[in-house]
């Protein structure tokens, strides 16, 4: 589908009697600045390995009132020990399984809007922004207040499911409130046979306040899933993200991270594991604008069949960020001789008093490694699935909620033990 | 126990073992002695079926055996072991869940019950003692951050733990300080008995004081040219390789 191919479900999208009109402009500057820059091409630096067939070579409507639930959905399959669910199925969402914890508040794009004076954070007004922007339907904006501490973890589950070609772009705002905390838990799951979900999330984080935010993309290997996020963070803040992606024929994240007071924090930790023909991104903007920020970016790839992934990871150090402290690294595992991996860390400084380190490496399983544990009896199957795992342990550790620790591990095995590794 | 004959092997189309004869019984300590590049290594490679070291002719009898054909997992479950001369790093691999996985391996593999994790705890810290380890090895990621010596020991608690009959101990000596060799041959001396068979692979005569020898076999350019009881060890030390060159 091409960009005028999106023309007739901007018709019915702005012909909707429930969106408020006071919406309409919004929607009608964005898709009228996106039919002028187009969709991405390979001959943007940034989308050169990513190949936008499955968007382009397909016809996806808008999601409509009876692609919802037809009965009552059984989520049990993906629901956390001791995590609040906000559910949101094929772009609508669920109120009788969501629940809220207390000192959270979930508002409408429209009550958010309302609430920020319709200020509207759409900072880098990339293509998919705009696509986001001109057809924002599931809009969950988390606001945390100040001074307070959730101990639950908010657990947004964006099912997708049917055979319909469907497109959904949720619209996710999370505010966290100074000296706050809490933890949020973005899963993308469901059996879908066609989908585009293109998401644009704006988080920020206030004063001395902590966000962990866990990404799982387990959602089916015949899905676009596009997410655009951005992060501010102020003095003192403190980030955690740990994304676990699985699925996806396409499946990329943007990344935009501020880091724009004093102190401020931010770990990023990534595993994607591909096969078949998926292919899996991550681009990461790291941006250090001020002094004595410390920022760090773990992305792991396990590469099995024909898929491919891409590591596009620039970290920023503008001139006034002195004394920042910044590590980047990219380790990749190729189990096929046919899958493919770009690996692409940038460091740009301008400071010169900052401590920075970048590294990458891509490589198959290693020989001595394989024939050491058979050598004291493990079969290759089991050997190698040893090799992996320890690949992986590092991140997986990473993760300090126990029970979305277990979640990820078990997803992480599900994904080894159906994966032949011949 | 082994019997090998006329053994020839090549590594990447350069031949390196050129006619090995040898036989070992249970309860024998055999030790070959070598220069660097005489074929110490690759013969202990090829008995435990390592990809890259191909037989070109001759036999290896296990057990009554051929076991040329046989996978590196199939040597290892029917009982032969070897200590690495350079133990593989395994970062994210825990020590004990590696050990334990080997062991159940073995134990499945004889039609035993497999050990649950109280079960092998119990078990290894009982061979834990044997070769003066610390608990918290067991812990860290399999030979990460450990030392040269530390590394060794834990071959040995490996060799301890899966209880082999045909122990093959490659260059188990270098890199290790006085007090660690006598760790390690303690550990080794302990696991003796007379169902077992040892192989120790050495370029030096001082691991032959601690580890004594029943036999000795010298192996120049792929070939024992020389074999005798563990005088011949001492001799080595005294007179070098070169009176030994034809």
């Amino acid at each position: 589908m091409n960009i005028s191919d999106f023309q007739s479900e901007f018709d019915k999208i702005m012909s909707r009697t429930y969106f408020s009109e006071k919406i309409h402009p919004i929607r009608e500057k964005a898709f009228s600045q996106l039919l002028k820059v187009g969709l991405p091409t390979k001959k943007w630096e940034d989308w050169r390995y990513t190949d936008l067939s499955s968007i382009i070579n397909n016809s996806f409507r808008i999601s409509e009132v009876q692609d919802g639930p037809p009965k009552k959905i059984d989520i049990s399959n993906y629901t956390i020990d001791n995590t609040d669910p906000i559910v949101i199925f094929n772009g609508h969402y669920q109120e009788d399984l969501s629940s809220i914890p207390d000192g959270v508040e979930l508002l409408s794009n429209l009550e958010y809007l309302e609430k920020n004076n319709w200020e509207f954070k759409n900072p880098d007004l990339s293509p998919f922004d705009l696509l986001n922007t001109t057809f924002m339907d599931s809009g969950v904006s988390l606001v945390i207040s100040p001074n307070v501490n959730i101990e639950r973890p908010i657990h947004l589950i964006f099912i997708s499911s049917g055979t319909e070609s469907l497109m959904v772009s949720p619209r996710l705002h999370i505010d966290v409130g100074e000296s706050s905390s809490a933890t949020f838990i973005e899963d993308h799951v469901g059996p879908s046979s066609s989908f585009f979900q293109n998401t644009s999330l704006f988080i920020s984080i206030d004063v001395n306040a902590q966000l962990d935010h866990i990404r799982i993309q387990s959602n089916s290997d015949k899905m676009v899933n596009m997410a655009n996020q951005y992060l501010s963070q102020e003095r003192d803040s403190r980030y955690t993200f740990f994304q676990l992606a699985t699925g996806s024929e396409l499946g990329r994240l943007n990344l935009h991270v501020r880091l724009e007071g004093k102190g401020a924090d931010c770990s990023l930790n990534g595993l994607a594991l591909s096969n078949k023909n998926q292919h899996l991104d991550n681009h990461i903007i790291m941006d250090h604008r001020v002094a004595h920020c410390t920022s760090s970016q773990n992305f792991k790839t396990v590469l099995q069949d024909n898929s491919s992934g891409l590591f596009n990871g620039r970290t920023i150090v503008r001139e006034d960020a002195q004394k920042t402290d910044s590590s980047q690294s990219n380790k990749n595992l190729l189990l096929s001789t046919n899958a493919l991996m770009n690996s692409n860390p940038q460091l740009e400084i301008y400071a010169d008093d900052v401590k920075c380190s970048h590294g990458s490496t891509t490589g198959a399983l290693d020989n001595d490694s394989l024939f050491y544990l058979r050598s004291r009896g493990l079969d290759p199957l089991t050997a190698k699935s040893l090799l992996i795992r320890g690949f992986v342990t590092e991140l997986l550790d990473s993760i300090k909620n126990e029970n979305i620790r277990k979640y990820i591990t078990d997803r992480f095995s599900n994904w080894l033990s159906k994966n032949t590794i011949s | 126990m082994i019997e090998i004959k006329n053994l020839h092997a090549e590594v990447e189309n350069k031949s390196i073992l050129n006619g090995v004869n040898l036989t070992i019984n249970p309860g024998e300590m055999h030790a070959i002695m070598g220069r660097n590049g005489s074929g110490k290594s690759t013969l202990s490679n090829v008995i435990t079926g390592r990809e890259g070291f191909n037989v070109t002719r001759g036999t290896i009898q296990y057990k009554g055996e051929s076991i040329l054909e046989w996978s590196p997992e199939k040597r290892a479950l029917a009982g032969i072991f070897m200590s690495f001369q350079y133990p593989v790093v395994i970062p994210g691999v825990n020590n004990t869940y590696f050990l334990k996985a080997a062991l159940n391996a073995k134990l499945k593999h004889q039609g035993e019950k497999e050990l649950d994790a109280a079960g092998f705890l119990g078990l290894i810290k009982e061979k834990l003692k044997l070769v003066d380890m610390d608990p918290k090895y067991l812990q860290r990621a399999v030979n990460a951050g450990f030392s040269g010596g530390e590394k060794k020991r834990n071959e040995i608690l490996q060799m301890l733990t899966l209880e082999p009959e045909l122990a093959i101990l490659d260059e188990t000596d270098s890199g290790l300080d006085i007090d660690a060799l006598k760790i390690v041959a303690q550990g080794v001396n302990q696991y003796r008995d007379e169902n077992r068979a040892f192989l120790v692979i050495t370029h030096y005569q001082r691991l032959l004081k601690y580890i004594e020898p029943d036999f000795v076999h010298v192996l120049i350019d792929g070939k024992i040219v020389r074999s005798g009881g563990k005088e011949l060890a001492e001799e080595l030390e005294e007179k070098g390789y070169s009176w030994l060159d034809s």
